[in-house]
């Protein structure tokens, strides 16, 4: 089982090569802007940043391709809003953020993204802890998922706040096998340096 | 059409059934069961490919982490199973519950039947679960998938269907260059698209288990009725004209019309027997895990249909706690300010008729906070976390108590 969901997720990794070239080159060091929005980070080793976009606040990181690893950032998502581009507005709505959101608000809304837009169906919030960036507080969380389309199990580890009624996060998630803990410290150096 | 010929001798009525819709009076069905040929094998090219092909997903399936592997539950599920079908046939089935919250059962040629666990959550009572499984055991029986073979759909199109029931999987995979559709279908199930003839074969045949089960056949109808009705709450919920989802033949396999409801209704009338529904046991058997199949449904993104299913729960054996802190949850997720009122009012409910779950202490803090009252809230918070000091959630909930 697990031969067959790493091939998968390598399968998948290989069509994402193919459209790599449009992608862009991110430097190690200081970026600001990220996601057109106000959040800053110093990031260590290169990644890539996807030019395919989830969403209008939404930017995406990655090394291997995204399926393998992943960091999201959400640049501030306006009230009334969802986090990623609706795919059917109609029929298949996505949650919104609301401007009154708490922080244990923010795992919620991801899972029931998650749930909708990319059908997962296992969806487990392992832990939840307090973390201060820039003197403000956010919701540091871990959790673990399985999306319909390849059963891999993923991790992942968010930061997110809300910031004058606007949600600010950043997610990385990757496959639990072996990838999740290639590029964990990296993730954390940047979410040290976070700025929302 | 060779198909009706083929059948027809076995089911009458269907030939005419198929062609004329429910307009048209039928034959009775008939008393007895076609004889059921056990451990029936393979027998051309075509039908070998399509058995090896089911083997190879039952070995992926049997590892899947979506499946539910409780063994009183699949054992529970299996037991009414076989109720309708009889052991006979009964015996030809490997069951497998898999953990997706929409309304679907399937039944591969090698006799792999998935039961998804959205069909547990929306049927009322034992009969109701016993005429769907009995149907999708029909095609089995009839080896529907071997005449449907050409006419199977992909990924792609099953996507598409949970898609519009959930929200958005039209374009599920995001593997990069999005990559269109590759959803797991040795787990969820092949999709098979029935021709509207077989479809009403599996359903006569179903009746004519049904009839020889301890069971009451109204149910079979009873099951679509309550589906539709759900659909068109969610479209209501959304803004959309009722009626949408099951005409526009969005419901992929099984699509619900009116009058497929309402032959199943005739047909089971003529049977002139009424069964058991089983719905207390029903309830009970499924008590355990209904948290858990609530919260997958609460957290689908469908307010119209998960109030509707709430309510239509409800009607069974009241308001339980269980009951109270999903709609709760449902209505603080929306979190209209209105809605955060009701939430609140919800979760004391659920406290005050003895819901244990320290959550719903949490759930009321949180819906009391973001409406505004802290004071109440944070009391509410703080009952939490007397109850759960291990919470893992803890140092978050502490912060907004402000300690
Ligand atoms: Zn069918």
């Amino acid at each position: 089982m697990m031969k067959n969901a790493f091939a998968a997720v390598c399968a998948v990794s290989l069509l994402s090569a193919g459209a790599a070239s449009a992608n862009s080159l991110v430097a190690p060091g200081a970026h600001s802007g990220v996601a057109k929005s106000s959040i800053a980070t110093t990031s260590t080793g290169e990644w890539n940043k996807l030019s395919r976009t989830d969403g209008p606040g939404v930017e995406v990181w990655t090394r291997d391709g995204d399926s393998l690893n992943k960091v999201s950032f959400f640049g501030g998502i306006g009230g009334g809003l969802p986090i990623y581009r609706e795919r059917n507005k109609k029929e298949a709505p996505l949650p919104k953020v609301t401007a009154n959101m708490l922080l244990p608000d923010i795992p919620v809304l991801l899972e029931s993204t998650y749930r909708s837009q990319y059908q997962v169906n296992k969806f487990s919030l392992e832990s939840q802890d307090i973390v201060t960036i820039e003197g403000k507080q956010a919701i540091r969380f871990t959790y673990s998922f399985v999306r319909s389309d390849d059963e891999v199990e993923r991790k992942g580890e968010a930061i997110g706040s809300i910031v004058k009624g606007k949600l600010f996060m950043v997610t990385y998630e990757a496959p639990a096998i072996y990838f999740f803990d290639k590029d964990l410290q990296d993730f954390r150096k940047m979410a040290e340096t976070l700025k929302f | 059409m060779s198909f009706c010929r083929r059948f027809s001798a076995v089911l009458p009525g269907i030939a005419a059934l198929a062609l004329a819709g429910a307009a048209h009076a039928v034959e009775p069905a008939a008393p007895v069961l076609p004889t059921y040929t056990a451990a029936y094998q393979p027998q051309t090219k075509d039908e070998r490919g399509i058995w090896m092909e089911a083997d190879e997903d039952e070995r992926v399936l049997r590892d899947s982490v979506l499946l539910m592997r409780d063994e009183g539950l699949n054992a529970y599920v299996r037991q009414v199973l076989c109720r309708e079908v009889g052991e006979d046939r009964c015996r030809s089935v490997r069951l497998y519950i898999v953990e997706v919250p929409q309304f679907n059962a399937s039944m591969a040629p090698n006799g792999t039947m998935r039961v998804w666990t959205g069909l547990l959550l929306r049927v009322q009572n034992e009969a109701e679960l016993a005429s769907v499984l009995g149907h999708e055991f029909a095609h089995f029986e009839l080896r529907h998938s071997l005449a449907g073979i050409k006419a199977r759909r992909d990924a792609a199109s099953l996507a598409a269907w949970i898609g519009v029931l959930s929200a958005g999987a039209a374009n599920i995979g995001t593997g990069g260059a999005g990559n269109g559709s590759t959803l797991q279908l040795a787990v969820l199930g092949n999709y098979f698209k029935f021709s509207r003839e077989q479809e009403t074969a599996a359903d006569l045949l179903g009746l004519q288990y049904m009839a020889k089960s301890p069971y009451d056949p109204a149910a079979a109808s009873q099951i679509w009725q309550s589906i539709m009705a759900e659909a068109d709450a969610r479209s209501v919920a959304r803004g959309l004209k009722p009626g949408r989802e099951y005409k526009a033949a969005f419901f992929g396999t099984h699509p619900p019309s009116p009058e497929r409801a309402a032959y199943l209704k005739a047909e089971a009338d003529k049977l002139g027997k009424r069964g058991e529904l089983r719905a207390q046991e029903y309830r009970e058997a499924i008590r355990p895990f209904l948290p858990r199949l609530l919260a997958a449904q609460i957290r689908s993104n469908d307010f119209g249909g998960s109030e509707y299913l709430l309510q239509t729960l409800s009607a069974t054996e009241g308001w339980t706690g269980d009951l109270l802190f999903a709609r709760g949850e449902l209505f603080r997720q929306r979190g209209n300010p209105r809605d955060l009122v009701t939430a609140a009012d919800l979760f004391r409910d659920a406290i005050a008729k003895g819901y244990a779950n320290p959550e719903a202490h949490r759930e009321l803090g949180l819906s009391l906070m973001r409406g505004g009252q802290e004071a109440d809230g944070k009391a509410a918070l703080r009952e939490y976390l007397k109850l759960k000091p291990d919470a893992n959630d803890g140092n978050v909930i502490k912060m907004l108590v402000g300690s």
